[in-house]
């Protein structure tokens, strides 16, 4: 049997303080790929609407724990967390500089990161490391993993996945950034995913989709009480690269762009 | 009657379980039925499936959750098919996670290759932080492991199959940096034992040659460069007995901590071992026995450090 819930819409919500913090949160990206270094700009703008959403559900306090697998993405990362207070200090100006934590993939030298990620696939079983520490403990909170759908070609992914559901993990949370892109790329093209949701539902989980760019839907998805829970939740998030930056976004060549002071100041002001 | 290297760790550390809770035991469908643990604790237990990477991974998100995990598989899955995690989870991190590993070297014998592991020392030794012990006999892994839990750092523990030893004593069931099981003329040479069948040929070799045997437990840099000051102060010529390839092995490790010494070494060359037998034959195929120990000892005795049948580690002045 499969289990697709549906995620709830909001299409016509008015603009809220986590809308608010995703624009900041972008203009922060573009920030840091007008550094010397350059970022993963598709990647990061794509994934930050579930960051933003799925932080304010940590920033409850209830041992819930993110963990961006998809570590490439770490600009997005490093702006979620700081709209979402859980830095010191604007990142941007500090990011990819040496004697600073920012690098290119995230590490737990960054005040809110537990996790080494990166190398693609780790981030997931972390999450459901922490998921079963919470239930061994019987306390609530959840392991929100948050993946590529480039990154589910790692083995390791669905390793996890097939113990998260063995071990009936309910408060484990796999969220999918289905932008469809990785380094070389089209997913499409190079190692497509077919029925994805028919895969998760097929291992056991209870899966949602959902536009990833929707911030009610996400938070309302992350919301849940899943401590009764028996089976793991898989969120297939549909996003754009480089979503809400027009020069890039849906644009195949936004994965890594390094740009110059000048063109910043332009993508930041067209920011939606 | 004396248990096994890996049942010792799994009696010891379902006894710790018992007054610590935060002690979890995770195995991935090698831990056998009736795992004592399981039986202790089944709500601390967890049998992964065949998931080693996701097992340690899921033990450095266990460990952040406040837990100490111990988790156990074959070594040359540990080792090597997880290395990667646990270059994160025990080097990165830190975490204290203990990987206890049975069917190190060749102990896994007519299994075949893909169940030896010789390279485990030289994966792990290369990750900073980690402490690495290879016991002998059950005292030895009960003080290991027990050390590894109130430790909370990073253990990687190497063991064999189900072979018993007979332990060597222990003062006080505290493990010494350096065991000298015997002591002879210091003009003389030193074995130096690593491991299970290491300190098994190195007894049997000291029984023989009345050479001295210093039997060492922890084998990481940290512990290994202590040591080797303690042997240097006592002896300059030192042949060194391992289960594990020559090259990332602890006698090459010694050669470059003791410069000013003669260090050779009788370990697994560069052969595969492809053919049955139990596991002292196929440590004889590869060069790993009694007479391989004895005519290493009369070589650094002769000053004739270089072996050459090629399984000894070149002398380092």
């Amino acid at each position: 049997m499969t289990a697709v819930l549906e995620g709830p819409t909001s299409a016509e919500a008015p603009a809220s303080p986590l809308a608010e913090r995703a624009v900041q949160a972008r203009r922060l990206v573009v920030d840091m790929a007008a550094s010397e270094r350059g970022c993963h700009l598709g990647g990061s703008l794509s994934v930050l609407d579930i960051l933003i959403a799925a932080l304010d559900r940590a920033s409850a306090g209830d041992g819930t724990e993110v963990v961006l697998s998809k570590g490439h993405a770490a600009a997005g990362l490093y702006a979620a967390l700081y709209v979402s207070g859980m830095l010191p200090q604007n990142p941007a100006p500090l990011y990819g500089r040496a004697g600073q934590p920012y690098t290119g993939h995230p590490g737990p030298k960054v005040p809110g990161v537990r996790f080494p990620t990166g190398s693609l696939g780790h981030g997931v079983p972390y999450a459901a490391g922490w998921a079963l520490s919470r239930r061994i403990g019987g306390q609530s909170g959840l392991g929100i993993a948050v993946a590529g759908d480039g990154e589910l070609q790692e083995g390791l992914v669905w390793e996890t996945c097939q113990v998260a559901a063995a071990q009936e993990l309910g408060n484990f949370v796999l969220v999918v950034d289905r932008n469809g892109g990785q380094n070389d790329g089209l997913v499409a093209d190079i190692s497509p995913l077919p029925a994805l949701t028919e895969r998760f539902a097929a291992f056991g989980f209870e899966v949602a989709e959902t536009d990833g760019h929707d911030l009610a839907a996400l938070t309302g998805l992350f919301a849940r009480d899943r401590s009764a829970a028996r089976r793991p939740l898989a969120v297939v998030a549909h996003t754009v690269k480089g979503k809400g930056v027009p020069a890039v976004e849906g644009k195949a060549g936004s994965h890594y762009v390094t740009i110059d002071a000048t063109r910043a100041a332009k993508w930041k002001r067209a920011i939606r | 009657m004396t248990l096994s290297g890996r049942d010792a760790y799994r009696d010891e550390l379902t006894s710790l379980a018992a007054e610590d809770p935060t002690l979890v035991c995770l195995e991935a469908d090698l831990g056998g039925k009736n795992h004592p643990f399981q039986t202790a604790h089944p709500d601390r237990f967890f049998n992964v499936g065949i998931a080693e990477g996701a097992m340690v991974d899921m033990a450095a998100g266990l460990a952040a959750g406040g837990y100490k995990p111990f988790v156990s598989t074959f070594a040359p899955f540990a080792a090597l098919r997880a290395a990667e995690s646990l270059k994160l989870t025990l080097g990165y991190l830190n975490a204290g996670v203990t990987v206890v590993a049975p069917y190190a070297g060749v102990s896994g014998a007519w299994f075949g290759t893909t169940h030896h592991c010789l390279e485990d020392l030289a994966v792990l030794r290369s990750v900073p932080g980690v402490t690495i012990a290879a016991p002998y006999g059950e005292a030895e892994m009960r003080a290991v492991v027990r050390n590894a839990a109130r430790s909370g750092r990073p253990h990687y523990i190497r063991t064999g199959r189900n072979a018993t030893y007979e332990s060597l004593p222990l003062p006080d069931g505290e493990l010494p940096l350096v065991n000298w099981e015997y002591q002879a003329d210091p003009e003389d040479v030193c074995l130096v034992s690593v491991g299970e069948e290491g300190t098994r040929l190195a007894l049997a070799a000291r029984a023989a040659t009345g050479a001295s045997h210093a039997h060492l437990v922890h084998l990481d840099h940290e512990h290994l460069s202590a040591a080797a000051a303690e042997l240097a102060g006592r002896h300059t010529r030192f042949v060194v007995v391992e289960e594990h390839r020559s090259q990332g092995g602890v006698a090459e490790a010694l050669a470059l901590l003791l410069p000013r010494c003669e260090v050779t070494g009788v370990g697994a060359g560069q052969e595969w071992p492809s053919t049955g037998g139990d596991h002292q034959e196929v440590m004889a195929a590869l060069g790993l026995d009694l007479p391989a120990v004895l005519a290493a000892v009369a070589r650094a005795r002769d000053g004739r450090p270089t072996a050459a049948a090629g399984h000894a580690h070149a002398c380092v002045r």
